[in-house]
């Protein structure tokens, strides 16, 4: 008993006051972007609880919420939570303080690709990458060359192939894209690139 | 009745079938479809978590289309991630700061009185469940079906203004006017993983196996869908997830549109429905619906 007491009081600490901070910028960076006010969150666990993707995620929406508001960066953006959401809207719906959970994470996944901050990121950057490059040259997005780029950049090649090959048979696959008045689609990222300059 | 018809870029390649179902049905129920002149891409999956502005521009461009086709104020999307996307982006553009850069982008003047519609508004609430009921001509009798909404049909309720979004049963009624059973399950609004059936394929083969076990069990022999993404998953995918999870799927998946048609009396084959993946041909043989 002795013992265990003398490790207790050896073990308490004393905070300074000085030394509690709390660094709001990144909440506000996503408020700024999203117009989603993170410090709302009360931590109820609904999103964590409804969420489908959750048994994936190295954090629940609930404890990035939490990173969020502590401004825990490197916890939100270095960790595989943001690019495993899959964008179902479940978090969104049931937040009773009415937080769009989804645009928050949407949010830092822009920040994430931005900055390029390195991460578990399930290879989304790429795939949006090639899909926005896509309707940006042809108007339309084209299902048969996005799946061979995104699988010959990632290093996969064949996956998919068995797949590819009985959807081709049955006519679900184009072959070739079709063109839809590109110069206009074109003419709107530019005009969006200055815009944001 | 006429609707301008936004189908989206996976109508034209990977989900014909239900642009061809779509449009038999629409045509047999009277609702005249007219494709919203030069449509692009609504921006689906990429968009919202690359680039914020394009995300809304990309919409509002097909949105300010529509009155450029044939002077129409009411547009229907079969897709459901079109569909969320035009209504993301009617909901964003309230903003005025927003909507300004955005018709700066368009370079068009940006209508906002414009009704988006999800196909299986169009044929419930427009058209109606009685008039369908009136045209049924083969009734599905004896047919089980799962109802299956997915996520961005009824999700978020802000954006779709939907009142029934954890239990929707606005397809329920119409498999039941089609005479087929619509039976109770708990997957219905449950997500399939779409947005990562390229990128993360694990995650697509673990949540679908999960609706389809949840159809089974539940006594549905046939899940019915209004969203492509949602129909690849489900019918595309049930090979690899019986060699992953040593199951033994032979669930069909059929649109809502098809199931549809089946009853009004258009032939499979005219449907489409031959270019499933999943045992949908035997599956209508053995039940003499081809």
């Amino acid at each position: 008993m002795r013992i265990q007491s003398e490790g207790a009081a050896e073990a308490m600490k004393v905070v300074k006051q000085e030394n509690i901070k709390l660094d709001g910028s990144f909440a506000q960076e996503i408020a700024k972007l999203s117009g989603e006010n993170v410090f709302l969150c009360y931590q109820c666990k609904k999103c964590a609880s409804g969420c489908p993707s959750r048994m994936f995620m190295d954090s629940t929406p609930t404890e990035l919420m939490r990173y969020a508001q502590l401004g825990m960066v490197d916890e939100a953006m270095k960790k595989n939570t943001i690019w495993y959401c899959v964008s179902c809207q479940t978090c969104s719906t049931r937040c009773p303080q009415d937080i769009d959970i989804a645009h928050v994470i949407d949010t830092m996944r822009i920040i994430g690709q931005q900055k390029k901050i390195k991460s578990d990121n399930n290879k989304l950057p790429l795939f949006n990458r090639l899909w926005m490059t896509m309707i940006k040259y042809m108007g339309r997005a084209y299902e048969a060359g996005l799946v061979a780029s995104l699988n010959l950049f990632s290093g996969k090649p064949t996956k998919d192939m068995a797949l590819g090959m009985k959807m081709m048979k049955k006519g679900k696959l184009k072959l070739w894209p079709s063109f839809r008045k590109p110069f206009a689609t074109m003419k709107m990222f530019s005009r969006a690139k200055k815009l944001k300059k | 009745m006429k609707l301008a018809y936004y189908p989206g870029c996976s109508l034209h390649s990977s989900s014909v079938e239900y642009d061809i179902s779509t449009r038999k049905v629409c045509a047999a129920l009277g609702i005249d479809l007219v494709e919203v002149k030069d449509w692009i891409c609504c921006g689906s999956s990429p968009a919202h978590q690359y680039d914020d502005l394009m995300s809304v521009a990309l919409p509002a461009k097909n949105l300010a289309m529509v009155p450029q086709t044939e002077d129409l104020k009411q547009v229907c999307a079969p897709c459901a991630s079109c569909y969320s996307r035009l209504k993301v982006a009617q909901q964003r553009l309230k903003d005025d700061n927003l909507k300004k850069d955005v018709e700066t982008v368009i370079d068009l003047k940006y209508p906002d009185d414009i009704e988006v519609l999800h196909m299986l508004d169009v044929v419930t609430e427009k058209a109606g469940i009685e008039i369908v009921k009136e045209k049924v001509v083969k009734n599905l009798a004896g047919l089980k079906v799962a109802c299956y909404y997915g996520c961005l049909m009824t999700r978020p309720p802000k954006v779709t203004g939907k009142k029934q979004f954890e239990n929707p049963t606005q397809m329920e009624s119409l498999v039941e006017a089609l005479g087929a059973e619509a039976v109770d399950w708990n997957m219905k609004t449950f997500c399939c993983g779409a947005a990562f059936a390229l990128t993360k394929t694990d995650v697509v083969l673990e949540l679908t196996k999960k609706i389809l076990t949840d159809a089974e069990s539940s006594g549905a022999d046939a899940i019915s869908v209004g969203c492509p993404l949602c129909h690849a998953n489900l019918d595309g995918r049930q090979t690899q997830i019986n060699s992953k999870f040593k199951t033994d799927f032979q669930t069909p998946i059929f649109y809502f549109t098809e199931l549809m048609g089946l009853a009004l009396g258009i032939e499979a084959k005219e449907l489409g429905i031959l270019k499933h993946l999943t045992n949908a041909e035997k599956f209508l043989n053995e039940r003499a619906l081809v």
